[in-house]
This record gives C-alpha cells, structure tokens and sequence, in this order.
C-alpha cells in the first residue's frame, strides 16, 4: 500500500510539473512544435545585442523583411550579455553576438566561443583596425567617447579630460560604470595605456566628486536633465541623438585624443543556425545595414558611407592604444577603477 | 473526504516541492558541491570577503533604519485613524495602500527625478538645493523605502487598536486609574505583540527589496544582499558561484529572523477579539487635534504618493527633458508611442498582462486545493504543507529566481523551461503562491464548522460538495487573492531581469531598461498606465472586499 501510494505520487507529481510546464507556455510549445515540423531549415535566429535600442530593432525589422527570418533579440548592455553567455553554457542559445567592445570580442575568439565567416559579403570595405582578421568578428559601426556636457548648465565648454579635475566641475562630472558599460571599460584601458599619467587623472577625478553612474544612458541622462554637467567617456552617438530631439547637449573630443570604440558582430561557435546567423552579418555589413547605422548617429565600419550630422571619424582625435591582450587586462583595470570609486 | 487523502497530500507536496523547494536544494547543492564532491571553499570564499561582510553590516543597518522610519510614520498615522475623528473615513485606508502597491523602482525613480540637482523640486523652489544633498545620502534611502512600506505596518497597527478599542477600554475606563496608565498597562503590552510581527515583518521586506537599492543604493553607492547578489549575475565578469552563497547566506538570514517572530507570536498573542460588536462612538477633541491630524495624513500622502507620482507624470509628459517645466514642452507624443501597435513598451506591458494573469489562475487553483488541505493546520502534515506554502513569503525573491536559474539549467534534466515563458510563470507562480493560499485560507477560517458538517451529512459526494459549497463560499477570497497576486506580479522586477527568454520584456524590466539605455518619457508612460491599472485593481478589490463582508454576515 505504502508503495503505491509512492508511485501514485511520483506520477502525479511528474504528470502535473509537465502539465504546469505547458499551460504557460503555449506560444513557445507550439513554435517548438512547428519548427519540428519543417526540419530542414530552421527560421529563427538568436542575437544578443548590446546595440542601441533603436539601430537593433530597425536592422531586426529590415532583416527579417529581407530574409523572412524570424529574429529573437535579447538586448542588454555588454556586461549583461556576457554573463548571459555564461549562465547558459549548459545550454547555448545565442547564433549571433553584437557587443559594444573588442577588446571583449577578442576575448571570445579566444577563449574558443566564437566561428570564423572569413567569406562575409563586403568584408574588405570594413575598417580592418576594428576587425579580426582570421573573420572571427567585424567591427561594422562604431562610437567616440567624448565629453558629453550640457549647454545650459556649463559656463565653458570643456577641451581637455584634465579640464574636468578643476574646481568648477567639481561635483558635476559623472562616468558610466565600466561594470556596466562595454564601452567605458574600452575608455580607461585605452587612456591608461596611452596616458602615462593616466590613472593620476582618474584619482584626480574622484577627488573632483566623479560619480560612477550605471550605463551609458544613465550617465547621459543626468547631463541631459540638468543633474551633473559632463559625462566623462560619454558615448557619442546618444549625445547627437538627444541633441538632435532638442536636449541641450553638446559632445566634444579633446585634442590630446580619445578612444573610438568599436562594436563588432560574431557568430557564435554553438550557433544552432548558421546560415541565418552569415546571412546577418552579410546583412549589417552591406550598404544597406551600414545606413542604418549611420542613421543611428554611429561610425560607419566602411568608410564610403557618409556619416550623418556627426564627426566623421578622421575628424576624431585618437589616442595610440595597442589592444593586443586587453581582454585579460581588462579585468585587473576593472578591479582598480572599482578599488578607486568603492 | 478528497482533501484529507494522503494521495492528496502527496500530490500537494510534490508540487510545492518541485517548485519551490528544489529550487532552495539547488543553491545548496552549487554552494556545497563541486565535481560531486563536498568542497567548503567557495562558501569559505565568501566569509573571507570583506566586502561581504561590509555588505551584510548594509543590509542590517538599512533593516534597523526602515524599522525606525516606518514607525515613525505608521504609528501616529494608526493612532489618528482609531482615536480622532478620522476613524470615519474608511477611503484613507485604500489611499494608504497606494504606495505599497507602487513598484518600489518606480517610486524612488520618481524621487530621484525630484530631488536630483536641477530636478522638479529645484525648478520649482530654486531656494531648496541645500535639500537635494542630503537627500542623496542613507537618510533618503530609508525615507524612500519606509514610505513604500509603511502601509504595511500601520494596517497591522490599525487593526489590532480598533480591536482593543472595544470592551478592553470600556473595563480599562470602569476600574482603571488615569488614562496615561491605562493606556501604559493596557493598550501598549497589547499593542506590542503586533508591533514586534509587523516590524520582523518589515525588515525581511527590506532585506528582500531590490528595487530601491538598485535605482537609489547604485547612485549614492549603498550595496545590499540583493544588488549583490544580481550582480555578480549579470555583471561582467560573472561569478554564480558567489552569487549562490550569498543567497544562500542571505536565506539563512531570513529564516532566523522568521524563527525568531514566531516565537514572539506564539508567546504573546492575546485574544482580543470577543466577538463583540464595536459600537459606532462620538469622538469628542479639539480643532487643534483635528487640524494635526489632517495636517499629518496630508504631509504623509504628498510625501509617499504626491511627490513619486508628480514626478513620474511629468517626466512621461516632457517633450524636451532638459528643458525641465517649462509651459508648452509637454505632449502626449510617449504615450502615442507606446499604444503604436506593434511597439516594445506596449508589448511589454502586454507580456506583464499575461504572465500576471496566468500566474493568478494558477496560484488560485494551487492555492485552493493546499487551503482546503491545510485547513486550521491541527496535524503535522498539515503544518507541514502550510509551512512550505508560506516559505516565499519568508525568502527574498532572489534567492528563488538564482536556485530556480540553477535548478533548471542542471545538465541532468531531461527537458527545461528555462528560456521559455514558462519560466517567467512558474518563476511567479513560486513567488506569489503564498498571497493566494493566505487569502483563501483566511476566508475559509470565517466558515463555520456547521457548514462542513451538514455538507459532509447531506453533500451527494465530495466533488459535489466542493463544487457547490465550498468554491462559491470560498470565491471572494479566491478572487482577491487573485488580484493580489496579478497586482504584485505586474510589478516583479529582479524575477523578470534574470530569467526572461530573449525577445520578451515584461513592463517592470521595460522600464527599467529606459532607464539604462533608452527613452526615460517612454518608460515613464509604461510606469503611468501599470501604476494607473494597479490603482484600479485595488479598487476594485475593497469593493469587492466590502460587498463580501455584506452579503456574508
């Protein structure tokens, strides 16, 4: 009787969880349902995508209208899609990889996770500074890091980065959190690396009150409304984006250089989909997704389109950054920024 | 009976199990276990970690803190409402519940907004700046969080004094001395028992919040258990094994302080209700009482609803955001983007709508079967099943979502949810089961015995007698268990950020993310239109509260 009721209980037990599983899930059983229906080509493709909001949904929509590919996007800063892709290593989702850093790309490529698509459509028109060159990723856009300051609030606009440790910034300035922001963490590996001075001006920063201000837009957006002056590493794109909704912002380079940080595109090494995910790529390399880049504000990667109301990329000062092992070295920057500001 | 089978118990239990203690199983497999080995260095790791323990000292301070602020605004606000003429007016009681029921993400967002420099409050009261630094400091942090949870401790206040105000004081003002001594040995040791549960309460609320520590804690630098926790999730570089340990930690935190308010609970509950009637009393006092008490009902509204909600509304509204409040830089163009068909707030919104909406249905199903289980817990399968029931209450949402994250992308399982909505609903489902079963159990102890008696005698067979007995009695508090649990799941935050396959955003991690990357405007029309139909839920659960209480006495 005692074992019955055992059995009895198992089964019910194990019945109700399947029950319970599919009565939430009645969309994506019967998407399962229909991809094992057509088993010779599989019509969705995954991307994780660190792109700005707008460029990732208009490049998902002009992609799948071209190729009646259905796109499942996952959107998140770099930092959150990394460690996506470590939570799921047990099962693998993601086809394709857009992240705001390639230093983080490269760390990729060689910690084994990525494939090689050496035969991308338009591969030679991209910047080769920004691309690996066995294929494994593409820098297709691109985004300087400035000082976004606000018009209204900012007596002088800003011209050095050592500008900003004076007095009259004191307590205005803020910097998007390298945790959080690919992009950031690119900026204060590439300026201590080329500055030798470097971490000095950072310490003399933090003295000046900088605050560590979550991502990319969280940092602009205080500028924007009013609450800090200047954002230090401040993205650039998003800078003319507010300023072209009418926000009173304003991006500057300074003359002794800055870091132009590049966003690349890879397929993953699991990639369940390969075709569709050669096929994004081709996409956001051709002239086609190369304009939409432009129109989100962002660098071009081939350097015949032009770019609209914005610098153009030989306008841009730059420092001399050797990005060769940065990946790893990124960590040990990362671990003493968070030492400085914690 | 059905319910008291053991078939039935076993059933209950392997629900609650599978759902919601495998998932606990989990974290202390990951934290313990390595290689298939017992290994103490990760969790040996974390105690090595000052930062942990700098975190832990966080945490508790921020529990302490809340404790005092809540009681500074709910206890006088629980005396206003039962000893002054206010007692009438019975609407304060939902107007009160309002900030509870806001999302706590959205509640400090809006105060950041406010009292950020150049925010609203400075735009309009330029001479206010000095406020805005020592807002942005702990003491804000506690203002914040204790005006979204003190509703909580004053209706537990509030119903233990109007219970008290009855027979006890007619006896106290019969044979006692002097009012101040009668309410010293009277009405305070009363007042304790309740104060004590409410204010436990209150700190493993605040323990378990993620939503202000990670608008407001990130900006001033203020790290709890649960930013934590969420970052070494989904920060890079990730590090899941500390995240687990921390949980784990965390949950031993919870389940000590749960100890403890039950021992108070079971040593001091006097029974204060004797089943008399209270009668409807004059209350005689002073302009001077009165006008305070306005005054106080007035000052904490504006600050815990009037103030967050300002800012929310006008953010949604701004044209130009750095044009602050100007006249004509407002229009409705947020809004039209979001009920554009098709656009990602609205799809958002909808995905919340139906996750909440599915979870309700579900919880109220489990929750009724483990009810009429349960019954008054007499037997220790009984009290068993309702202690695994109530445990999401005790345990911060984290630590669920990291142990189901962990319990469903264990390489053994044959099939997962995990990247798939269901998660989404069953991750929900574990989180709020406890809303449902309290809300059923408690309309089910107002039936009387005779009832099982006579159904139980005259009943045809007992899927009849549940069907057409107990369900329609139990009804009412099935439906507002339901709204309950549809209200508090449309606001989950950290649940959704961890766990939602791609392509799907719900409301609250829209919101959120227009914070991080997109359009503020935007993720302030999502924030109106959530918080607009949680009002109107919460509506429609008094009324259908107060139409239960007539037809059922």
């Amino acid at each position: 009787m005692k074992k019955r009721g055992l059995k009895m209980i198992a089964t019910v037990g194990a019945l109700l969880t399947l029950a319970l599983a599919g009565c939430g899930n009645g969309n994506s059983a019967n998407k399962e349902v229909e991809a094992s229906a057509e088993p010779k080509e599989i019509n969705t493709l995954t991307v994780y995508s660190s792109g700005p909001d707008g460029l990732a949904a208009n490049v998902q929509q002009a992609f799948e209208e071209k190729t009646g590919m259905k796109v499942e996007m996952f959107q998140g800063t770099t930092g959150k899609i990394l460690s996506r892709l470590e939570a799921e290593k047990n099962n693998p989702v993601a086809d394709v990889v857009v992240l705001a850093s390639v230093a983080s790309m490269d760390g990729m490529k060689e910690s084994n996770q990525l494939q090689s698509f050496k035969d991308a459509e338009n591969a030679d028109q991209i910047n080769s500074n920004w691309s690996d060159a066995d294929g494994f990723y593409y820098g297709y856009s691109a985004s300087a890091l400035g000082i976004a300051y606000n018009t209204k609030n900012a007596k002088v606009a800003p011209i050095e980065w050592s500008d900003l440790s004076k007095s009259e910034w004191k307590d205005k300035i803020n910097i998007p959190d390298p945790s959080l922001s690919g992009s950031a963490v690119d900026f204060i590996y590439g300026y201590t690396e080329a500055e030798k001075s470097g971490w000095d001006i950072i310490q003399s920063w933090k003295t000046n009150g900088l605050q560590v201000n979550g991502a990319n837009k969280e940092a602009l957006d205080s500028v924007i409304t009013g609450d800090k002056d200047a954002t230090i590493s401040g993205v650039d794109y998003m800078a003319y984006k507010a300023k072209a909704d009418g926000e009173p912002v304003e991006i500057v380079y300074p003359k002794s250089g800055t870091i132009v940080s590049p966003r690349a595109v890879g397929i993953m090494k699991d990639a369940k989909n390969v075709k569709g995910a050669q096929a994004y790529v081709n996409f956001l390399l051709s002239d086609e997704g190369q304009k939409l880049v432009t129109n989100a504000y962002l660098l071009p990667g081939n350097k015949e389109i032009q770019v609209k109301d914005r610098a153009a990329l030989d306008e841009i000062p730059q420092l001399s950054v050797n990005w060769k092992g940065a990946e790893t070295k990124q960590i040990d920057i990362l671990t003493k920024f968070n030492d400085i500001f914690q | 009976m059905i319910m008291e089978g053991r078939r039935t118990f076993g059933l209950l239990l392997a629900i609650v199990v599978t759902f919601a203690i495998a998932p606990l199983l989990a974290i202390l497999y990951y934290t313990f276990v390595s290689d298939g080995q017992l290994d103490f260095s990760k969790i040996s790791r974390m105690f090595e970690n000052d930062r942990m323990w700098h975190t832990l000292g966080n945490s508790l301070l921020l529990g302490l803190l809340v404790i005092l602020g809540t009681t500074i605004i709910a206890l006088p606000m629980a005396l206003i409402r039962t000893k002054t003429s206010l007692f009438k007016f019975d609407w304060l009681d939902i107007i009160l519940t309002i900030p509870f029921m806001t999302p706590p993400y959205i509640g400090s967002m809006g105060w950041i907004l406010f009292m950020q420099n150049n925010g609203f409050l400075q735009q309009l009261i330029p001479g206010a700046a000095w406020m805005s630094d020592y807002f942005f400091s702990l003491f804000g942090m506690v203002m914040v969080m204790s005006l979204h949870l003190f509703p909580f401790l004053y209706l537990m206040l509030r119903n233990t004094l109007l219970r008290i105000n009855g027979s006890f004081l007619d006896a106290a003002r019969i044979f006692g001395r002097n009012p101040w001594r009668n309410w010293a040995k009277i009405v305070l040791p009363l007042l304790v028992s309740s104060y004590v549960l409410g204010v436990l309460l209150i700190f493993i609320k605040t323990l378990a919040e993620f939503g202000t520590p990670a608008t407001f804690g990130s900006r001033i630098g203020f790290q709890v258990f649960t930013t934590e926790i969420h970052s070494y999730l989904s920060r890079w570089p990730v590090d899941i094994s500390m995240a687990t340990s921390l949980s784990l930690f965390l949950l031993s935190v919870c389940l000590i302080i749960w100890y403890f308010q039950n021992l108070i609970g079971r040593k001091n509950t006097y029974s204060v209700l004797s089943g008399k009637t209270q009668a409807g009393r004059e209350v005689k006092e002073g302009w001077y009482i009165k006008l305070g008490s306005w005054l106080y009902v007035g000052i904490v509204l504006l600050l815990s609803i009037g103030v967050p909600y300002f800012s929310i509304i006008v953010t949604s509204l701004q044209k130009v955001r750095g044009d602050g409040l100007s006249a004509g830089n407002f229009d409705l163009a947020s809004y039209q983007a979001v009920f554009t068909s098709g656009s990602a707030g609205l799809s958002a919104f909808l995905n919340s709508v139906v996750f909440s909406f599915i979870t309700a249905i579900v919880t109220a199903v489990i929750g009724l079967f483990i009810a009429l289980y349960i019954k008054k817990g007499e037997t220790k399968k009984q009290q068993a099943l309702d202690f695994f029931s109530l445990m999401p209450n005790i345990i911060p949402g984290i630590v669920f979502v990291v142990g189901l994250i962990m319990f469903w992308n264990s390489p053994w399982l044959p099939a997962t949810i995990y990247n798939t909505k269901a998660m989404a609903v069953v991750t929900y489902c574990v989180l709020f089961l406890p809303y449902s079963v309290q809300y059923i159990k408690s309309s089910l102890s107002q039936l009387d015995q005779s009832i099982f008696q006579s159904a139980a005698i005259f009943g045809r067979n007992s899927w009849d007698v549940y069907r057409c007995i107990f369900i329609p009695l139990l009804m009412r508090g099935i439906l507002a268990g339901m709204m309950m649990t549809f209200i508090i799941s449309m606001r989950e935050l950290v649940a959704g950020l961890l766990i939602l396959p791609p392509s799907v955003e719900t409301g609250a991690t829209f919101i959120y993310s227009q914070f991080e990357q997109g359009n503020v405007g935007l993720g302030m029309a999502v924030a109106v239109i959530t918080v607009a139909m949680t009002v109107v839920f919460m509506f429609l659960l008094d009324w259908l509260q107060k139409r239960g209480g007539r037809v059922g006495a």
